[in-house]
């Protein structure tokens, strides 16, 4: 019976995911069908010429992310060592409470944050015209994925069975080389899951990107500088889906972006889950 | 104990479903219509206690959307339907008017301050052309233009666009940021020094001002008494759209819209009456 049960509500969710992946293809149907696939390296996102052109969104969402994964794993990571291995009581349950507490507050008041403290500060210190910029996207994911990174990453560092650390100690190993050698291989599958959640929250955070990346449609030029006002593909989701009537091919195409992100997503996952 | 658990669950399930299926109005639509509604509403639902009446924003193109769908009782549209959408619409929804409204150029009171009070329709075409880049070009500080568009579908950027470049869905090559709401508009207006955007001129304050539109000695501002009288280029009926075959509560609203209390808050609001 318990087989039964647990056979069931594991079909259940691979149907779920079946289903979801199903009705974005059959929604962004009406796009496929006038543009073939050609939209994903289209420049140009005009609804009303109809042009639907994702490879803006997609150079905006891959520096948004990559930018807060740089930034934030080394720094969640470091905490992470920091918090578990050498600080002693206390300073560990400040450092963790105050990492939870961040990581528990919603995304629009990052999004505020963004807007009244690092707009501005952008602006005045690379002398922008505006602060808002796929830098104010990334950095401010990077703040909201660090507490993920870090929490997941302490958690599985603490995990490492107490006989590994003295048999470590014992063999006379100093501490570099026990933390690189034997604390973080250990720990590894736990860390990569942490990284994992990050990303995904990097990936689908809409309304935080939305309020500082300045919304607009164009390639930066060139296409490293991430000094320009862009769009991400959530973002755009999050400014047009409403207004787009249901069954056009905007509609399409925005269902067509999500289910882009989605693949993005599922491969991204697939790949590290797969990395050792 | 067991008794009483029951009567409660059944006082909660004959309750809850009486509760819901009292009148619903729901309004989405226009930021630029909203706060007429929004005050509208307050003063309604005090003469018709029962009612429930929500008011949301989300942009003309929203308005027109969830009304097709039905999604909502009213759409606000701050510009007329377009001939697509009438065709689509055709004898499913009604459109009323109840306010009149200029679409006011602002720019950063810096950029105000510095001198530049005046724009033709030609400076401000070439400005979200990308023609124009700086202030200095037009009498200003030595800044580089923060160019504010909003949203393609948005009400206001339909009017504005129709007016300065030609087609409502003209494109801004020389755009620098994309925003939504009036709200949203204001704020990146209000906190930068260079900056120039559109805004119903019920948004107006110290720190968004408007520029005069027009050719020097004939420039305009977008007061009550330039867009009654027509001398104020860019402006627009702010419409209501009505479903059809919409609950009496519905009309009734509306008709309360435009009786003289409800003109008089449309004024009190910062809109022109239409009656």
């Amino acid at each position: 019976m318990l087989r039964f049960w647990l056979t069931f509500s594991a079909l259940t969710t691979a149907l779920v995911i079946a289903t979801l992946l199903g009705f974005l293809l059959q929604a962004s149907w009406p796009l496929l069908q006038s543009q073939g696939l050609s939209f994903v390296t289209e420049p140009e996102w005009y609804p009303y010429e109809a042009l639907y052109g994702l490879l803006p969104v997609l150079v905006g969402s891959f520096w948004s992310i990559v930018l807060a994964l740089l930034l934030a794993v080394p720094t969640g990571l470091a905490a992470a060592i920091l918090c578990a291995e050498l600080l002693p009581g206390r300073g560990r349950a400040v450092l963790r409470f105050s990492m939870e507490l961040m990581a528990g507050i919603p995304s629009v008041v990052y999004g505020l944050l963004g807007l009244w403290l690092l707009l501005p500060l952008l602006e005045s210190q690379f002398d922008l015209l505006t602060g808002r910029s796929l830098l104010a996207a990334g950095l401010l994911l990077a703040l909201m994925i660090l507490p993920t990174i870090m929490v997941f990453s302490e958690t599985a560092i603490r995990a490492v069975v107490a006989e590994q650390r003295q048999t470590a100690m014992l063999l006379g190993l100093d501490w570099p080389t026990r933390l690189l050698r034997v604390l973080l291989p250990q720990a590894w599958p736990g860390i990569r899951i942490a990284i994992l959640l990050a990303l995904g929250r990097a990936m689908g955070e809409t309304v935080a990107v939305m309020l500082v990346v300045g919304s607009l449609d164009r390639l930066p030029q060139p296409l490293y500088n991430l000094l320009q006002p862009a769009q991400t593909l959530t973002s755009r989701i999050g400014r047009e889906m409403a207004e787009a009537a249901v069954g056009s091919v905007h509609w399409a195409a925005l269902i067509a972006s999500g289910l882009t992100l989605a693949l993005v997503a599922m491969a991204l996952s697939l790949l590290i889950q797969r990395w050792r | 104990m067991r008794h009483r658990l029951f009567i409660i669950l059944s006082f909660l399930f004959v309750l809850v479903p009486t509760v819901l299926a009292t009148d619903q109005v729901r309004v989405a639509g226009s930021t630029t219509v909203l706060p007429i509604v929004a005050e509208a509403a307050k003063h309604y639902r005090k003469l018709h206690p029962g009612l429930s009446l929500t008011v949301s924003g989300g942009g003309s193109g929203v308005g027109v959307a969830s009304i097709d769908q039905g999604l909502i009782e009213i759409g606000m549209a701050s510009r007329d339907l377009t001939t697509t959408e009438k065709q689509r619409l055709q004898g499913k929804v009604r459109q009323v008017a109840i306010a009149r409204d200029a679409v006011a150029v602002a720019v950063s009171k810096a950029v105000f301050d510095a001198g530049v009070t005046q724009l033709s329709l030609a400076q401000i075409a070439a400005i979200y052309r990308g023609e124009i880049k700086n202030w200095q070009q037009l009498g200003g500080p030595d800044r580089r233009i923060l160019v504010i568009d909003k949203e393609a579908s948005r009400g206001t950027r339909h009017v504005f666009a129709k007016v300065v470049l030609g087609s409502e869905r003209a494109r801004a090559a020389g755009a620098t940021i994309i925003t939504g709401s009036n709200n949203e508009e204001q704020a990146a207006i209000a906190n930068s020094d260079k900056a120039i955007g559109m805004l119903s001129h019920a948004w107006l304050n110290d720190a968004v001002r408007a520029v005069a539109v027009g050719e020097a000695n004939e420039a305009v501002l977008p007061t009550f008494e330039n867009v009654a009288n027509g001398r104020y280029p860019i402006q627009r009926q702010l419409n209501l759209l009505v479903s059809e075959k919409s609950s009496e509560i519905g009309n009734t609203f509306i008709d309360f819209l435009l009786s003289s209390k409800g003109q008089q808050l449309v004024q009190q609001v910062g809109y022109l009456p239409v009656r």
